[in-house]
C-alpha cells in the first residue's frame, strides 16, 4: 500500500483553506467579499492572505475606487496546482478509511 | 460536518487551526457553493428588454391593426422604447461594476456573449432593414434572442432560459413560414417569443436571486 500524500501545510489550515476555496471558484475576488464569505475578522484574513501570496498561491493586487483603496486577489496556476493535489490527498486519505 | 457546523465553526474561528480530512471537504464543498451564488442577479437585463420589446411590437401591431390614424408611425414605439433599453442597461451596468465585489468566469462568459447578442442583432436589423425590409427580420431576430437566451442559461444553469431559448427557436421556423401577404403578424409571434423567452423566466430568475439572498441571510 503506497503511504499517505503530506498535506500541504499551508492549505490545511481553516481560513486560508476557505480562501483558497473561494478564490478557486472566481476569476478575481475583492478583500471584502472573502471576508463577507469566510466571516472571518479583517485583521486575521490579513494575515492568511499573505502567508498564501508568500507561498506563491494567490495574487494580491491594490488598486483604488473612487479614491478608496482597493485589495484584489486571485489564484496563481501554483496555487491550482496545490489546490488538485490537497483535494486528490484528502480523498487519498477518505478512500482509504 | 454539516456546511452549517462549518460556517459557525469558521466564524468563531480567528485562529490558524488546522482541520480533520472530512471538515477539509466539508468547508471546501461550502465555499465553492457560496462563491458560486457570486454571479449576482442578472434577470434586470431579460425583463428589461423583455417587456420594452414586448410592448413596442404589441404598440406597432394595434396601430397597423386597429388604428388607422396612427398606422404612419407605427415605428415611433421601437424608435422611443430601443433607445431607452440602451439607456437603462448602460446605466444599470455602470451601477453594478461599481459595486462589483467579485469577478466570476460565469459572468465574464455573459458578457461576451451580450455582446455577441447585440452585435448579431445590429447586423440582422441594419442590413435587413437596407436590402431587404423589416419583415425578413423577424425570423432571424428570433433566432439570435433564442441563442443568447440558451447559452445564458447554461452558463447560469437556469432550465427556464433554455426552454425560452427554445421556444424562441421554434418561433423563428415558424415565422419563416409566415406568408410575405400576412408579414404583420409576425409581430404578435415576436411578442409571444420575448414575453416565453425573455419575460416568464425573467421573473423566475428573478425570484430566485431573491429567494437565495434570503435564505442566505
Amino acid at each position: 500500500m503506497k503511504p499517505f500524500k503530506e498535506l500541504d501545510p499551508v492549505l490545511h489550515s481553516q481560513l486560508r483553506l476557505a480562501v483558497m476555496s473561494v478564490l478557486i471558484s472566481v476569476k478575481e475576488a475583492e478583500f471584502s467579499f472573502l471576508k463577507e464569505k469566510t466571516e472571518a475578522t479583517a485583521g486575521n484574513l490579513s494575515v492568511q492572505i499573505q502567508k498564501l501570496k508568500e507561498a506563491g498561491y494567490i495574487d494580491v493586487e491594490k488598486k483604488f475606487r473612487d479614491n478608496y483603496p482597493l485589495t484584489i486577489c486571485h489564484i496563481t496556476p501554483a496555487g491550482v496546482k496545490a489546490f488538485k493535489e490537497y483535494v486528490s490527498a484528502i480523498q487519498d486519505y477518505l478512500g482509504r478509511k | 460536518m454539516t456546511p452549517i457546523a462549518i460556517n459557525q465553526s469558521l466564524s468563531k474561528m480567528e485562529n490558524d487551526k488546522p482541520l480533520s480530512e472530512t471538515e477539509s471537504i466539508a468547508l471546501i464543498q461550502n465555499m465553492i457553493h457560496k462563491a458560486q451564488g457570486a454571479v449576482g442577479d442578472k434577470s434586470f437585463y431579460f425583463l428589461i428588454w423583455g417587456w420594452l420589446v414586448f410592448i413596442a411590437a404589441m404598440s406597432q401591431y394595434c396601430m397597423v391593426k386597429f388604428i388607422p390614424a396612427l398606422r404612419d408611425y407605427n415605428g415611433l414605439p421601437w424608435a422611443i422604447l430601443m433607445p431607452l433599453g440602451g439607456i437603462l442597461s448602460g446605466v444599470h451596468g455602470y451601477r453594478e461594476r461599481k459595486k462589483e465585489k467579485v469577478r466570476t468566469y460565469t459572468g465574464d462568459l455573459l458578457k461576451y456573449v451580450s455582446i455577441a447578442f447585440g452585435v448579431s442583432l445590429f447586423i440582422v436589423l441594419f442590413f435587413c432593414s437596407i436590402n431587404e425590409g423589416w419583415e425578413n427580420a423577424y425570423p432571424m431576430i428570433m433566432m439570435v434572442y433564442g441563442m443568447w437566451l440558451f447559452i445564458s442559461g447554461g452558463a447560469l444553469k437556469f432550465t427556464p432560459l433554455i426552454v425560452g431559448g427554445i421556444i424562441d427557436w421554434c418561433c423563428s421556423i415558424g415565422s419563416f413560414y409566415v406568408p410575405q401577404s400576412h408579414s404583420i403578424e409576425l409581430i404578435p409571434i415576436l411578442a409571444f417569443a420575448v414575453f416565453a423567452g425573455y419575460i416568464i423566466p425573467g421573473h423566475m430568475l428573478n425570484a430566485k436571486h431573491k429567494r437565495e439572498i434570503n435564505e442566505a441571510v
